[in-house]
């Protein structure tokens, strides 16, 4: 092992950087990835952070029965606003300033391929997300017509505003953004690997985040080409969802959802990833599996392109069984990766640090959106459960449960490589607790409420029954996972002022990112170990004891 | 008026629809609970001590990987089988119905026209706060007969939705489907709109009544 030693420090060709800046014009005009990272990842935090406060007024209202905190069109504002800001201004971009920081170190590059264009991409998506919520500052108000927007719904004759006119320009900005950095990053991975590093021993998360891209040039068009039409519809005399001249509202359902559900998987690969990455450092083993782990990214990117109509089971006018099927199967290399995580802590040596913890609440929440995700596949318990508060359960164990937990695992993982300084524990395992207990509390109810009648995007219900018990249970929830976020924010004042230095690796960790120092230095790297497997890191350890 | 608590399966597609839902509930509970043994017993035997070796460095078994390849897709296989018989028999649309009704949505309101028969509907009175005073339509369907609903919408995409019969259809302008429903239990049941249309989703609420036929024939001569 001491020959490997000796082959370590292979020098990077870098070119000599100008003594860093750091002043705000400086970030302003940045095209460093790591910065841009960091900026797509606090914008999305930010998105976050006024997404969670709309979610907490929307609790506030269903905490009682006919309540008349908020009227219907405020009500619809606020879940419209709520659900887009989630899904494109949050989940997703936190994925991708996530890859935007990580992925050139991990595979030892010292930037992305086109670093104009990256930093192109996040101001269109920054100033997507502020013409979306500019909606809420029009003589209307903002779009009220759902995430989904479905037309005649959404089409000018009813829903008359500016608002929504602002949300088709805003997300359809996004979208731009969204396709313009998936092909960024796929031609990064591609071309700037360092020497040794072969695409069988790139880190799974940046694996995962080529299938994402690879998903995002297939359905993302699709979102931008639809949200056209119904511009089109709306100012130009387009009849495209308009049935009195031909056109159909089930085409908008088809070439939405032919983006909607590869978005899905959009906001989850990233975080296979994610979960992927720390798994192996806190059990002390390799990732179990890995060529499993890739192939089962890929095969749930491709049948994801073939599910989008099992939103569409009770229109009664698609092939149910096709995509019953198909959605099905999704299961099975979903499966695939629960056990092989499950495998990569058998018989490890385990330690439950915050992100480790944040790995298993999202385990087990998951797991519970996963089992759910397959009963939705069954067009007859579609039946019911459709557009119901059980829809909005599942896919919050998915959202909320899954991709959510594993951010904040992401944050208290690479926070030190990030920032050089390390988040405090013992806020962490209670920012933990309180989300877990609160997110349960809040979602798990809402299960039976579905069952029960309960439709989604109801701005209030009747007394009587269980539904207002159940509903209160859910806001008291809400409040508490509110109280587990404020301690992130809490935390990350408390390290900032704290300044306590981490070394390159905190958590004895395998990837290249670990190799540099925390923060890195504009170039990325000094030198590079010997990369020959997927731990080069780890690798170098060994040798070196 | 039954509705907003545990539904009652009131129809015989319910009743498939009914052992559908705790077929795929006993399969998923099962995977669960194993999976949930599998990561809590992980924890606690392997919980990191002090002092403690590094662990065995394996990452793979492809027998073990390909054993948890195949078996889910048995299962999954299976699960499709089943769903795919209880789906064909709860989509099945009768050649004679003892009545077929046109049901048509719009905002924020039901209209039921029998064939042969009256045409009754109205809006509903919604949530007291938000003080709409409309007679709320009824729709009446004969117990142990099967009826026939061709649906459409004049506006916006509406859901048809009893939650106590599990069963939900879109109403969609510009396009009719047709669907059956054979009651089994006498009541009254809330339907409603499932799918958001506007201010007064919440309030398009609708009333099943199920009768005897012969009660179900009197009021069909008693509204013409």
């Amino acid at each position: 092992m001491g020959e490997i030693a000796d082959l370590s420090a292979v020098p990077v060709l870098a070119m000599p950087a100008a003594a860093e800046r750091h002043d705000f014009l400086s970030w302003l005009t940045t095209t460093d990835h790591k910065r841009i990272g960091i900026l797509y990842l606090l914008t999305s935090l930010a998105y976050f952070g006024v997404s969670g406060i709309l979610s907490l007024l929307i609790r506030t209202q269903l905490a009682r029965p006919n309540s008349t905190f908020f009227n219907a069109h405020q009500y619809a504002q606020l879940f419209t606003l709520h659900g887009t800001a989630m899904i494109f201004l949050f989940v997703a971009p936190f994925a991708f300033g996530l890859a935007n920081f990580l992925s050139p170190l991990q595979i030892g590059a010292a930037d992305m391929a086109f670093p104009r264009l990256n930093a192109t991409s996040y101001w269109l998506y920054l100033f997507g997300g502020l013409v979306i919520f500019l909606g809420a500052a029009t003589s209307e108000g903002a779009a009220a017509s759902g995430w989904t927007a479905y037309p005649p719904l959404s089409e000018i004759r009813v829903s008359t505003g500016l608002g929504q006119d602002l949300w088709i320009v805003g997300v359809f900005l996004v979208s731009v953004a969204t396709i313009v950095t998936s092909i960024n990053f796929v031609t990064t991975v591609f071309i700037f690997r360092a020497p040794g590093m072969t695409m069988w021993r790139i880190p799974i998360f940046t694996w995962e985040m080529i299938a994402t891209s690879l998903l995002v040039f297939m359905a993302f068009p699709s979102l931008a080409a639809t949200l056209l039409l119904l511009f089109v519809d709306r100012h130009m005399g387009g009849h495209a969802f308009d049935p009195a001249y031909g056109g159909s509202p089930v085409l908008w359902d088809h070439l939405f959802w032919f983006f909607g559900h590869p978005e899905v998987y959009v906001m989850i690969l990233p975080y296979f990833g994610v979960v992927s990455e720390i798994v192996p450092v806190f059990s002390r083993k390799p990732i179990f599996g890995y060529t499993g782990l890739v192939l089962a990214a890929f095969a749930i990117a491709g049948l994801s392109m073939g599910v989008w109509a099992h939103h569409m089971f009770t229109t009664g006018v698609v092939n149910n069984p096709f995509f019953a099927f198909v959605s099905l199967l999704i299961a099975v290399p979903t499966g695939v990766k629960f056990f092989n995580w499950v495998a990569t802590m058998w018989s490890g040596s385990i330690s439950l640090e915050t992100p480790m913890l944040f790995t298993i609440g999202f385990l087990l929440n998951f797991l519970i959106g996963g089992i759910t995700g397959v009963m939705l596949a069954s067009p007859p318990i579609d039946y019911q459960a459709h557009d119901s508060y059980f829809v909005v359960a599942h896919f919050h164990y998915v959202l909320g449960g899954g991709s959510l937990f594993a951010i904040f695992a992401a944050l208290f993982f690479w926070w030190p490589k990030m920032f050089g300084v390390k988040l405090d524990e013992g806020l962490g395992r209670w920012c933990f607790g309180l989300l877990f207990v609160g997110f349960n509390l809040t979602f798990l109810p809402m299960h039976f409420m579905g069952v029960m009648g309960m439709p989604r995007r109801v701005f209030t219900y009747d007394a009587g029954g269980p539904l207002p018990m159940l509903n209160l249970i859910a806001t008291c929830g809400s409040y508490v996972m509110f109280v587990g976020v404020s301690l992130f924010v809490v935390n990350a004042i408390i390290s900032a002022r704290a300044r306590i230095p981490v070394g390159n690796d905190p958590w004895s960790a395998n990837s290249l990112e670990w190799w540099t120092s925390s923060p890195p230095p504009e170039y990325n790297f000094e030198s590079l170990p010997p990369i020959r497997s997927e731990r080069p890191v780890y690798d170098a350890r060994v040798a070196r004891s | 008026m039954h509705g907003n608590t545990w539904p009652v399966v009131g129809t015989g597609q319910a009743s498939v629809m009914a052992s559908n839902w705790l077929l795929f509930l006993a399969v998923g509970a099962c995977v669960g609970v194993i999976v949930v043994v599998l990561i809590l017993f992980a924890l606690v035997r392997w919980r990191r001590r002090p002092g403690d070796a590094e662990p065995p460095q394996f990452a793979n078994n492809y027998q073990l990987e390909v054993a948890w390849t195949v078996i889910p897709l048995l299962i999954v296989g299976g699960l499709f089988v089943a769903t795919y018989r209880a789906e064909a028999r709860i989509d099945a649309v009768a050649d004679q119905p003892a009545a077929i009704v046109a049901v048509n949505a719009y905002r924020w309101g039901w209209t039921f026209s029998y064939r042969g028969g009256p045409t009754v509907g109205g809006a509903s009175n919604g949530p007291a706060s938000l003080g709409v005073k409309q007679q709320m339509a009824e729709l009446v369907l004969p117990l142990g007969e099967t009826t026939r609903i061709e649906l459409s919408s004049t506006d916006v995409v509406h859901g048809f939705w009893i939650p106590d019969f599990l069963f939900k259809r879109d109403a969609i302008p510009g396009q009719t489907t047709v669907f059956d429903v054979s009651p089994t239990k006498l009541g009254t049941f809330e339907g409603r709109c499932s799918s958001f249309c506007g201010l007064q989703h919440e309030s398009m609420l609708f009333r099943v009544r199920v009768v005897t036929p012969s009660a179900f024939a009197a009021w069909e001569k008693s509204q013409t």
